[in-house]
């Protein structure tokens, strides 16, 4: 019986699912199997589309389906929560088990505290990320640092701090990520900064670090961190469809060394953005000029797990005049107030910005300000956040005490 | 449950996005980002973020619906097809005449040009095109051989030095505008130009507002400045040019002195001569341009002294460079590839020409033959063969198009309108021009249809259907195949899906010969020309020489002209009109977009301050505009964003439809409408 904590290295018992899955296909195992025996009724995975910079969401109701999702796709930057509150009625209607990245993970507890989503019918089965890079990035980059033609390329994966491509002649060709990204290509910023390499708010937590010896490549590291997730482990294990074995402790320790060292990579990269923004009106300045650029696509508050008001702020002619292009600053400021003590720091919002605004840069900066203010760290659980935590009284009477009636002292 | 994802391409501007539509248990139900398209990498304008807004309107025609008594009636579609069969029939070839759609696909403007050329035998065939980018189609074919954009949008980005004139490319455009700022990034100086200080302005290193209608002056003053500094690639004009002289006798006369050109335009002598150097050292540069530059009676000599000063910079056949014509609607381009036009078959082959003439004619097979080889009409024209002399056009079939909120000059389009003998109208929504038709056929929208269309960068890329069209609307191929038949021509319109139109397509046209479904699946898809199924495609056109006969680039000497309509006492304003990011043309389908609508939910008419101070008129008044065309009331937006002297309509809102002030003055070659200058007074309304 697996239990909370427990680790192991876990496969596929199906031959053709260990091939055409990532390291022995055991996530497509376990999601096969929860369809299968009816734990979930559907499955919100992602498939290859067009190509292998191309990620498409797909909902499987058949269980023969589900060997199209296998594979990892490392140009797969979307975001799954959204979709499942806003297509999927958030699960209120039906179970589905669905592959998370850690962003995937945190955008759906933000939207769980907010009753968006109900989590009770969420199967997460979490998968490491160490970053995903955008598909014409990926194109570009291929194509200019590595000089091949992307068409040719028919496998490509990030490991040890390499991007590696493999091309159809059998051809390898790794180049380092710092290198990449020294040079603006590789990872998505908001992928650089990222600190949730894990996902261990998941139910299970899946990847390929720490699995060494004669399993490495062919087994996937399952780490249990629910009963839910327990529960499905032993149960496609009993059925035969999923092989399992302890965790070497020695990988496991070296699973323990490569996620410390991907977090310190994550302050790196923090550092260094949040560094360059500047600080107070330097900052401000900034900003203003950036979204400056602002043709109000919306893409912004459309793509964030944390936007799901049906009356947006933003549309409130009182309060952002309409039709204006760029739209008054009040609208970035509207984003900024609502956001940023939640922002997970996904990037949809900088992804998918008309004019490449740094929004996501932008949100995260000043989550972590919040973060450091009030202890309180989104997307890791269930604890509410900032903004629902006044109590007027208690803050009205702390204000007045100060002497001031400024809440912050903005031009110290 | 049924949840999908249908990549598809949008239905509005000609930079051609891509978006995935969200289909659950078959019906639309929203957009998502399609982030593998190398257009636009996922991102789009706020039409884009909602272009599944209207699609599901309850407004959209679900059933064909006959006129009777002056009142629709809801008809089947047998009723339908044997009336309209019955009436085309009675006419004869020069009496019908067809508008095509810039918004429908390749497949279903091929089909409508054979309909018109081989069904009715009528030489009348033109679209929209006429109203937008006639002076490109014609002016570029002048001086380089071939009338499209020459470079493609990614590589704008490349550009070192970006000239934006007659283009508010971060509205009606957006997407490309990221090209601007993704140059802007890697070092370029951007020059824009225009009455009003638009977004676009915004990014622009040097903002040079002027007067709508002096832009010959301008290029050729921006010439002489250039040749004087010896900044012209001279090899480029040797090797890949001819005529410069007589270009440059022309422009380095004094007319076109930078003083003499600042006091046509408006335009300071430093900020010219700024230009002038930017554009003279800064190379590759790239010129993007759009309605400003067309929409005049002197559009195709804009166009040709846009193509002037390019070739004279040697910013032709590299990245970075090049003549941009951003064409505005997602398949005007397709269209005019297609032969909508009344000049031509697809890939631009000439009617008159008996070589073409026979291949369309053996190629179609028509038992009784087709249209003779002769120029038809127009959209322009037939409006004013209507009015100007009635009898000779009876019957008309129009098809995705509104001219009477699109067209110059309003009433008199109602007046051609309403003196046809019988109108039928295909769309996916009741319109101004619906209203007077005698038979309403309802087609479907693009996300309920398989198909291809064409960008302004000659990218031909698909449509994807989505969902099934309401009701009883059809595909607008399937509607004319049907009607086809109906008159006694199946055999020449057997097709049972878009791909098989396409596949036809190919075997005429040249351009798109080497284009096949299956290529196209590819993100990517494919730019003309492609001539072969190996051919990988041409995003940028003239590189090692132009698409004339002696593949060399004509140089044209082009004296400035004011418009037809010029400020007089009676009527003291330059009147401009033009698009806005939230709106689309005549609005069928933003207007029915609930965000977009309520973005900006009327017109307005935009009056430099002083100017509004000097009439008394406050922001937010209701005035009177009125040209000698008719008037308008529409509320007053009084700002600093535009030129003294000069006023601006946005042509969207038909309460108060800028249409019905515009001038139907024609260029004579391209006759396209000068929509963006004619002479306008404004008066306050007082109560009775």
């Amino acid at each position: 019986m697996a239990a909370k904590g427990d680790m192991f290295y876990a496969w596929a018992a199906d031959a053709a699912c260990q091939e055409r899955g990532e390291c022995g296909g055991a996530v497509t195992a376990l999601l096969t199997h929860a369809l299968r025996s009816g734990m979930v009724d559907a499955v919100l995975a992602v498939k290859r589309g067009q190509d292998i910079y191309d990620a498409v969401p797909t909902l499987i109701t058949d269980p023969e389906d589900m060997a199209e999702t296998a594979g990892s796709l490392h140009c797969g930057t979307l975001l799954l929560s959204k979709l499942l509150k806003r297509y999927l009625d958030g699960a209120e209607n039906m179970r589905i088990g669905i592959t998370v990245k850690g962003c995937d993970a945190m955008g759906l507890y933000e939207l769980a505290k907010r009753n968006q989503v109900n989590l009770d019918n969420i199967l997460m089965i979490g998968v490491n990320c160490g970053g995903s890079v955008s598909p014409v990035t990926a194109r570009k980059m291929i194509r200019e640092k590595f000089g091949v033609d992307p068409d040719d390329v028919v496998k490509e994966e990030i490991d040890k701090g390499q991007f590696i491509i493999q091309t159809k002649d059998g051809q390898h060709k790794g180049i380092s990520m710092d290198e990449l990204e020294d040079e603006g290509y590789g990872r998505r910023p908001n992928c650089r900064r990222c600190k949730m390499k894990v996902p261990r708010q998941a139910d299970l937590a899946c990847g390929n670090w720490g699995v060494i010896g004669d399993k490495a490549g062919k087994a996937t590291f399952v780490e249990v961190c629910s009963e839910k997730g327990a529960n499905l482990l032993d149960a496609a294990a009993k059925a035969g469809a999923v092989v399992t074995e302890p965790a070497n402790p020695k990988g496991i320790e070296i699973r323990g060394k490569v996620e410390n060292s991907m977090l310190k990579l994550g302050d790196k990269w923090r550092k260094r953005y949040f560094e360059d923004l500047g600080e107070g009106k330097e900052r401000l300045q900034k900003i203003m000029e950036e979204t400056g650029r602002c043709i109000k696509c919306y893409a912004c508050i459309e793509n964030c797990p944390i936007c799901y008001c049906v009356e947006c702020s933003t549309k409130k002619s009182y309060l952002v005049e309409p039709g204006k292009v760029p739209p008054p600053f009040m609208f970035h400021l509207i984003r900024y107030a609502h956001i940023a003590d939640s922002c997970i720091n996904c990037g949809q919002c900088e992804e998918h910005c008309a004019m490449d605004i740094p929004n996501s840069l932008y949100m995260h900066a000043l989550q972590v300000e919040m973060e450091k203010m009030f202890g309180h760290t989104p997307g890791v659980n269930m604890e509410l956040p900032v903004l629902a935590l006044v109590e007027e009284h208690a803050e009205r009477e702390r204000l007045a005490a100060t002497g001031s009636d400024q809440i912050f002292d903005i031009f110290k | 449950m049924d949840f999908k994802y249908v990549q598809t391409t949008c239905p509005y501007c000609g930079t051609g996005c891509s978006f995935n539509l969200v289909v659950r248990d078959g019906k639309v139900v929203g957009t998502q980002p399609y982030d593998r398209s190398p257009v636009n990498e996922g991102k789009v304008c706020p039409k884009g973020t909602y272009a599944h807004e209207f699609v599901n309107s309850p407004d959209r025609l679900t059933k064909p619906l006959i006129k009777k008594d002056g009142k629709f009636v809801e008809a089947t579609w047998d009723e339908a097809y044997d009336l309209i069969a019955q009436k085309f029939k009675s006419y004869k070839p020069d009496e019908f005449a067809a508008l095509a759609s810039a918004r429908v696909s390749n497949e279903e403007n091929y089909l409508m040009m054979k309909f018109a050329r081989g069904v009715m035998k009528s030489r009348h065939i033109d679209h929209c095109a006429r109203l937008c980018h006639a002076s490109t189609v014609a002016g570029l074919a002048a001086s380089f051989g071939s009338g499209a954009m020459t470079n493609s949008i990614l590589d704008i980005a490349e550009s070192k030095c970006v000239f934006v004139i007659g283009s508010n490319t971060f509205e009606q455009h957006p997407l490309i505008g990221r090209k601007i700022v993704q140059a802007k990034k890697n070092g370029a100086k951007v020059i824009y130009a225009d009455p009003r200080y638009t977004p676009t302005a915004r990014q622009a290193d040097l903002y040079m507002p002027f007067v709508s209608g002096s832009d010959v002056a301008i290029l050729n003053g921006l010439m002489q400045e250039i040749i004087k500094n010896g900044w012209e690639d001279r090899e480029f004009i040797e090797k890949r040019t001819k005529d410069f002289e007589k270009l440059k006798e022309v422009v380095m006369k004094e007319t076109y002195s930078l003083e003499n050109v600042s006091k046509i335009s408006g335009i300071p002598v430093e900020s010219l001569k700024t230009a002038a150097e930017w554009l003279g050292t800064n190379k590759p540069g790239a010129i993007l341009y759009s309605m400003g530059i067309t929409q005049h009676t002197v559009g195709v000599d804009n166009v040709r002294s846009v193509a002037n000063i390019q070739m004279l910079l040697g910013n032709l056949g590299k990245p970075g460079a090049g003549v941009n014509a951003l064409r505005g609607q997602n398949n005007v381009q397709g269209a005019c590839d297609m032969g909508a036009l009344p000049n031509v078959f697809t890939a631009y082959q000439k009617v008159i020409d008996e070589a073409a003439h026979k291949k369309f004619a053996d190629a179609w097979g028509f038992p009784d033959g087709i249209c003779e080889p002769k120029l038809g009409y127009e959209v322009t024209t037939m409006m004013n063969v209507l009015t100007d002399n009635p009898g000779e056009l009876k019957c008309m079939y129009i098809m995705g198009e509104n001219p009477m909120l699109s067209d110059p000059d309003i009433n008199h389009v109602r007046e051609a309108l309403e003196s046809l003998d019988f109108l039928v109208v295909q769309d996916i929504f009741m319109t101004e021009t619906g209203e007077l038709a005698d038979v309403i056929l309802p087609a479907a929208c693009y996300a309920e249809r398989d198909g291809t269309q064409t960008s302004t960068e000659r990218r031909v890329q698909r449509w994807r259907k989505a969902q099934d069209p309401p009701g009883e609307a059809k595909q607008d191929w399937q509607i004319i195949c049907e009607l086809a038949a109906r008159m006694g021509y199946a055999e020449q319109f057997p097709f049972q899906s878009a791909e098989e139109i396409f596949e036809e397509i190919r075997r005429v046209t040249p351009s798109y010969a080497g284009m096949t479904y299956e290529r196209l699946e590819r993100p990517e898809a494919l730019h003309w020309p492609c001539p072969t199924v190996e051919h990988p495609g041409t995003p940028i056109l003239h590189r090692e020489k132009f698409s004339s006969p002696d593949g060399l680039g004509v140089f044209a000497p082009i004296e400035w002209k004011p418009p037809a309509e010029v400020p007089d006492e009676e009527y003291p304003f330059v009147f401009t009109t033009g698009r806005i990011l939230w709106h689309w043309h005549t609005g069928t389908m933003t207007r029915r977009s609930a965000t977009l609508d309520t973005e900006v939910p009327t017109g307005w008419i935009e009056i430099n301050t002083e100017d509004a101070k000097a009439l008394g008129i406050k922001n937010g008044e209701r005035i009177r505009a009125v040209t000698r065309r008719g008037s308008v009331e529409v509320p007053a937006k009084v700002t600093d964003d535009i030129m003294k002297g000069v006023m601006f309509m946005p042509f969207h809102f038909h309460e108060c439809a800028a249409n019905i002030l515009t001038n139907n003055a024609l260029d004579p070659i391209a006759k396209i409408p000068e929509f963006k200058a004619c002479a306008v007074r404004v008066e306050k309304i007082t109560e009775a």
